[in-house]
């Protein structure tokens, strides 16, 4: 405290400032107990103190919100998404129930085309839907690649690249251990009817945010030269930051058939 | 700052306290409802996706 500052003066209004200051300043009374009537002291240090005090207090506020901001992007934004995640992709498997018995149900990929399981990275299932908008991925979603390079859904049969972006951290973090995936590794889309079961041939640990050739129906970058069926899961890199990108690539090796109990494929077992 | 409120508050220390706990609450629920989801796309820590511009 700025004891040694005297400017004095005095105010009417000041006397009610100092009660609750004069326990934290150097008082002349021996033992000033701090519900005792204002102590004589030393005039004028107040307004300097109380200056110096706010500015104290208003560091600590902002240090406790930045605090808070950081529960509510690592913490808080899991549970909402975790939450919309389950809820739609339940739906998704309620969809499918009722197609089984009869008239289809109207096809809405905004709405989830399937599951993507890969059982290094996640024991959880990650819900699959069209598009990369953050507030879209934001809902814990895995979201397949509109724009710039338009994915292949490997439902469509063709040579092509599925690609898909899903939040490191926060909202979901669903591709929060993608670092955990090795060569080899088996990633599996599961559709209404099919398991489509990729094997992981490359990883590039870092890259630019604007390499959009990681994309490409051929990713020349993985090493790739022919035209295949292809998977690239996208992500930010390194934790809690987006200064690169995280690609893992796959490529599929066959389908399975979905059976009445929806036996999943060796790989997830 | 905080002095200055806890002064205005009515009531005894506990009723005070009480009051202050609501008010933290309240603050906290708006950060987290309405201050962050505004603020955090503006913050370069979530782009996951792979773009030309």
């Amino acid at each position: 405290m700025a004891a040694t500052t005297d400017h004095g003066e005095q105010h009417e209004e000041r006397h009610a400032e100092e009660t609750d200051e004069a326990s934290a300043s150097p008082s002349p009374q021996s033992s000033p107990s701090p519900q005792s009537p204002p102590a004589p002291r030393r005039r004028g240090t107040g307004r300097l103190a109380t200056a110096v005090g706010v500015f104290g207090e208003l560091l600590i506020t902002a240090g406790v919100v930045l605090g808070l901001f950081v529960v509510y992007s690592l913490w808080w934004t899991n549970v909402l998404a975790d939450r919309e995640a389950d809820e739609q992709g339940d739906k998704v498997r309620d969809t499918w129930a009722h197609e089984e018995g009869g008239k289809p149900a109207e096809f809405d990929p905004k709405k989830g085309i399937g599951f993507l399981h890969v059982p290094t990275m996640s024991k959880d299932e990650i819900l699959v839907g069209k598009g990369t908008s953050t507030k879209y991925l934001n809902d814990g979603i895995a979201g397949y690649y509109t724009d710039p390079v338009k994915a292949t859904l490997p439902t469509s049969g063709k040579d092509g690249n599925f690609s898909l972006a899903a939040h490191r951290d926060g909202h979901g973090a669903k591709f929060h251990n993608i670092h955990k995936i090795k060569k080899g590794d088996p990633i599996v889309f599961e559709t209404k009817d099919d398991w489509y079961v990729y094997k992981v041939y490359a990883m590039l640990p870092e890259t630019s945010k604007y390499n959009v050739d990681v994309l490409s129906a051929v990713p020349k970058q993985s090493g790739r030269k022919k035209a295949g069926k292809y998977i690239t899961l996208t992500t930010c890199t390194p934790v809690f930051t987006s200064n690169y990108r995280y690609i893992v690539w796959g490529e599929l090796e066959r389908v399975e058939k979905v059976d009445r109990e929806r036996t999943p494929p060796e790989e997830l077992r | 700052m905080y002095g200055w409120i806890w002064r205005h508050l009515p009531g005894n220390a506990w009723v005070r306290a009480l009051i202050s706990l609501l008010l933290i609450l309240a603050v906290v629920y708006v950060l987290f409802q309405y201050v962050f989801p505004w603020a955090e796309p503006l913050l370069p820590f979530n782009d996951v996706t792979v773009d030309d511009q």
